[in-house]
């Protein structure tokens, strides 16, 4: 990270440069770091629970630790998982270099061999989380809570503590409160005024993964009484845009950036991974763990990985698009993510059914294509406008 | 016409409703007469085609195409395709005894063999398939999801009732059904399990993941009787299993023939061949049948083996060849051969056999699917495939990975550094498409395979 203010907040920009400081400090008193890979199937909840500090490694978009990795596997992994692989190489990100333990939810084949390179390497020591790829009915919630059960009783034989109803209860609430509030500041955007730009709002969720659930959700309170206290409304009249894709990683923000350069106006954005999954809160029932499973697993819009998930998340994406009035759609993938290349070729299809044009942009976290994606974007932008017009 | 079949083991007894079938599908899928020469010539050239049984198991490859292509006109009222899932030739098997109202088929592997192998003519269909989500360039879809999506597209195969995938060997196979599903409306399946074993549950397989993968097969068992209303008895399929197994045993044993030749009996373009009739869905007629040919060919290469006759000079360097052979293409499999070096054996077939075994037939059939080289993780792939070289007693290991398939691409590095640690021998890395032929570069192959060659025979002479 350079000098520069990361974050428009002032106490939470100072809390996420003080943290790796304070990560080492913790671990001197005996508090384990666990790490988890993004996709939001790894229930925080249950880390904090443990009395263990979760952590979501979302960092990207240097092409120094993707390259790194280029050592260890061919260039057909896509750059994140790359990244990952490099950063573990590289030891160079405090973040990285502070978790006890990761655990990897078995989604894609990229992070999945990401998992067993670390696993093969030997450390640090992962915890391989099967995630379901098709859910038909109640077996799979009750298969994927059993591996909860697996988990929670290895966060406790690394941390020593033992994980009550209780704190499991507490954690829970905790951040249902950060997801309602997180969705609280995204629905400001659904007015035609912008209350937070669409970089402000991803990077107030990349700090959420490494920042102290508690202090966060006390900073988001004050966020989002702010914003919407604050006169901000304005008369951009920019076009409404959607951004969708697997992955917007810590460090990856060259579209968000050139489409704001452009007179882009991103209002909401479907990602899959790097935004935290906001939209629904688990709730809490007698059996906590089964609640987990099915908040994580079932209450959701499934991820591109998933089996029978094109058409669900196209209906999700169709809401979005209609309650924040959107325009057009910036689809940005990362090179070599054929799932999701796979798929956009089926959203473009739907949605310039219902007269929504969308972008394609495929790229890796090299510079060499930041011009042309420039031309791309302010191209899009300009066809946008008219067509609004 | 007569000629080409008579290569692939038909014979004048053959009655002539048989002949009009192939005939028509092969018309339906665009085979000229320039092509059946082209596929002739290919026959002698990439094959060992005066052997018998070779025929025989080709005529089985053809006739299962035929079926399937003509599966609506013969009657058959349903209609299951299994793509990347694995126990579907096993239960294909026993819905095809079953009932003959019903077709079962893992369609693009005799596909493969006959277009991409015999004809030489895959990439219309690849190409058909990238006009669509699968697009050429860097993203590097799997060639194999092409080869599903292409025909479907193409209306060379009939639309089918039911398709059946597994979720977890890799999910680029389950996103192309989820699209087809969407695009097609074509009624969809998934096989599930989790693939998160742990270290410490390696190397054998784990029950719980196998209870799971037994209880999803299950599941798609009971929904394919639904649509059929017969039922799936544990006996039938225990019966197929052991058919099945008699199969097995004699590509084993053939196998293990051809590993201790010298000079090889048998190149190992056939691979792809023996990998296409252990998947065939047939009866258990035509299951014996199988077994049958196989058993022919180990009596002709014994005998080859008596003559001194070998695909590969004698002495030439022996290497264990990382993935399957080509699908879709022999041409690698035979220049390897012709630059004077030996495959003697491949990852995918060299996998630990379960120890653990079960009367329950799912759990079988989970157990066993977890060994498989392409299931395992780095940690699990690679002592298997360190073992393999220990005993099959190679000079080098031809590392070549399907760029395609990230689960196999992933692990290629490590593969490399590890043998070159444990063996000290050379490993020569490739990235390659198993099942598109345009991969194939044959001077840039020549050229490296021969500097392979020569680093394999001098680290040999330094060691001696």
């Amino acid at each position: 990270m350079n000098n520069e203010c990361f974050i428009f907040n002032e106490r939470l920009d100072t809390h996420l440069r003080n943290r790796p400081s304070e990560l080492e400090e913790a671990k001197r008193n005996g508090v384990k770091i666990v790490g988890f890979f993004p996709g939001n199937y790894v229930p925080e909840e249950l880390i904090y629970a443990s009395g263990a500090v979760p952590l979501c490694l979302i960092h990207g978009g240097n092409p120094k630790p993707a390259e790194t990795a280029l050592s260890s596997v061919p260039r057909v992994i896509c750059p994140f998982a790359r990244a990952l692989i490099g950063e573990m190489m590289l030891k160079e990100n405090p973040f990285y270099s502070a978790v006890d333990m990761v655990v990897a939810p078995i989604t894609c084949q990229h992070l999945r061999k990401t998992a067993e390179i670390w696993e093969y390497r030997g450390e640090p020591e992962v915890f391989k989380l099967g995630i379901p790829h098709q859910v038909y009915d109640g077996l799979e919630v009750n298969d994927f809570a059993e591996r909860l059960d697996a988990l929670k009783d290895k966060l406790q034989a690394l941390t020593g503590n033992k994980v009550t109803d209780a704190k499991l209860t507490d954690a829970v609430k905790l951040y249902n409160r950060m997801r309602q509030l997180l969705r609280k500041i995204s629905l400001m955007r659904t007015s035609n005024t912008s209350v937070i730009s669409s970089m402000d709002f991803i990077k107030l969720n990349h700090v959420s993964f490494y920042a102290d659930p508690v202090f966060m959700t006390e900073v988001l309170e004050e966020i989002y009484g702010e914003l919407a206290e604050s006169n901000t409304a304005s008369d951009n009249d920019a076009p409404r845009l959607l951004l969708a894709g697997p992955n917007i990683a810590m460090g990856d923000y060259r579209v968000p950036e050139l489409v704001e350069a452009a007179g882009g106006n991103i209002v909401i954005e479907e990602i899959c991974e790097g935004v935290r999954y906001y939209w629904n809160e688990i709730e809490a029932g007698d059996d906590l763990m089964k609640s987990l499973a099915k908040g994580y697993l079932t209450d959701r819009v499934p991820c591109a990985f998933m089996s029978s998930s094109a058409g669900k998340r196209l209906e999700f994406m169709t809401k979005l698009i209609s309650d924040f009035h959107v325009s057009g759609v910036i689809w940005y993938e990362l090179l070599d993510c054929e799932v999701y290349d796979s798929e956009a070729y089926f959203f473009t299809q739907k949605l310039s059914e219902q007269n929504i044009p969308m972008l394609i942009l495929e790229a890796d976290y090299g510079t060499a294509d930041i011009g042309q994606f420039k031309t791309r974007i302010e191209a899009f932008i300009e066809m946008v406008k008219e067509e609004v017009e | 016409m007569k000629e080409l079949l008579k290569l692939c083991g038909f014979t004048d007894k053959e009655p002539e409703t048989e002949l009009a079938r192939i005939e028509k599908v092969f018309k339906r899928l665009g085979i000229t007469d320039e092509d059946i020469e082209t596929g002739k010539q290919r026959l002698h050239k990439y094959y060992d085609i005066d052997l018998q049984g070779l025929r025989k198991v080709f005529r089985l490859i053809i006739k299962e195409l035929v079926n399937a292509i003509l599966a609506k006109e013969d009657g058959r009222e349903k209609l299951i395709y299994g793509f990347m899932c694995p126990g579907i030739d096993l239960l294909g098997s026993a819905f095809m005894t079953k009932s003959d109202k019903v077709f079962s088929i893992h369609h693009s592997w005799a596909f493969h063999i006959v277009i991409g192998c015999i004809f030489g003519k895959i990439v219309p269909v690849l190409e058909d398939a990238e006009k669509t989500w699968l697009k050429a360039g860097a993203v590097a879809h799997c060639a194999n999801v092409k080869t599903i999506a292409g025909p479907l597209s193409m209306g060379l195969f009939p639309n089918p009732d039911m398709l059946v995938t597994s979720a977890y060997t890799c999910e680029t196979s389950s996103k192309t059904l989820d699209i087809l599903h969407e695009l097609y409306d074509i009624p969809v399946w998934y096989i599930d399990h989790f693939k998160d074993r742990a270290i410490t549950e390696y190397p054998g397989p784990s029950d719980r993941v196998a209870k799971l993968t037994a209880e999803s097969i299950k599941r798609f068992v009971e929904k394919v009787q639904s649509i059929t209303g017969f039922e799936i008895e544990d006996d039938l399929l225990i019966q197929v299993k052991e058919t099945k197994r008699k199969l097995e045993k004699a590509i084993t044993e053939m196998r293990k023939i051809v590993i201790n030749s010298d000079p090889l009996l048998i190149s190992s373009s056939h691979e792809n061949i023996w990998g296409c009739l252990l998947s065939l869905t047939s009866t258990i007629d035509g299951i014996e049948e199988a077994t049958d040919a196989i058993n022919m060919l180990c009596n002709e290469l014994k005998e080859k083996a008596a003559r001194g006759e070998g695909d590969v000079e004698k002495g030439a360097p022996r290497v264990l060849a990382i993935c399957p052979a080509g699908q879709t293409d022999p041409r690698l499999e035979y220049l390897l051969c012709e630059v004077g070096i030996a495959v003697v054996g491949i990852d995918f077939t060299m996998g630990e056999k379960s120890k653990k075994h079960s009367d329950d037939p799912y759990l079988e059939m989970a157990l066993g699917s977890q060994q498989v080289s392409l299931e395992l993780p780095p940690y699990g792939r690679i002592p298997l495939i360190i073992n393999a070289c220990k005993k099959l007693k190679v000079n080098g290991v031809l590392d070549r990975y399907h760029v395609g398939c990230r689960a196999v691409v992933a692990d290629a590095l490590l593969i490399e550094e590890a043998v070159k640690k444990e063996l000290g021998i050379p490993v020569m890395v490739m990235e390659w498409e198993n099942f598109d032929p345009r991969s194939y570069n044959h001077q840039q192959f020549k050229n490296r395979l021969e500097i392979f060659r020569e680093m394999m025979i001098e680290n040999t002479g330094n060691k001696s």
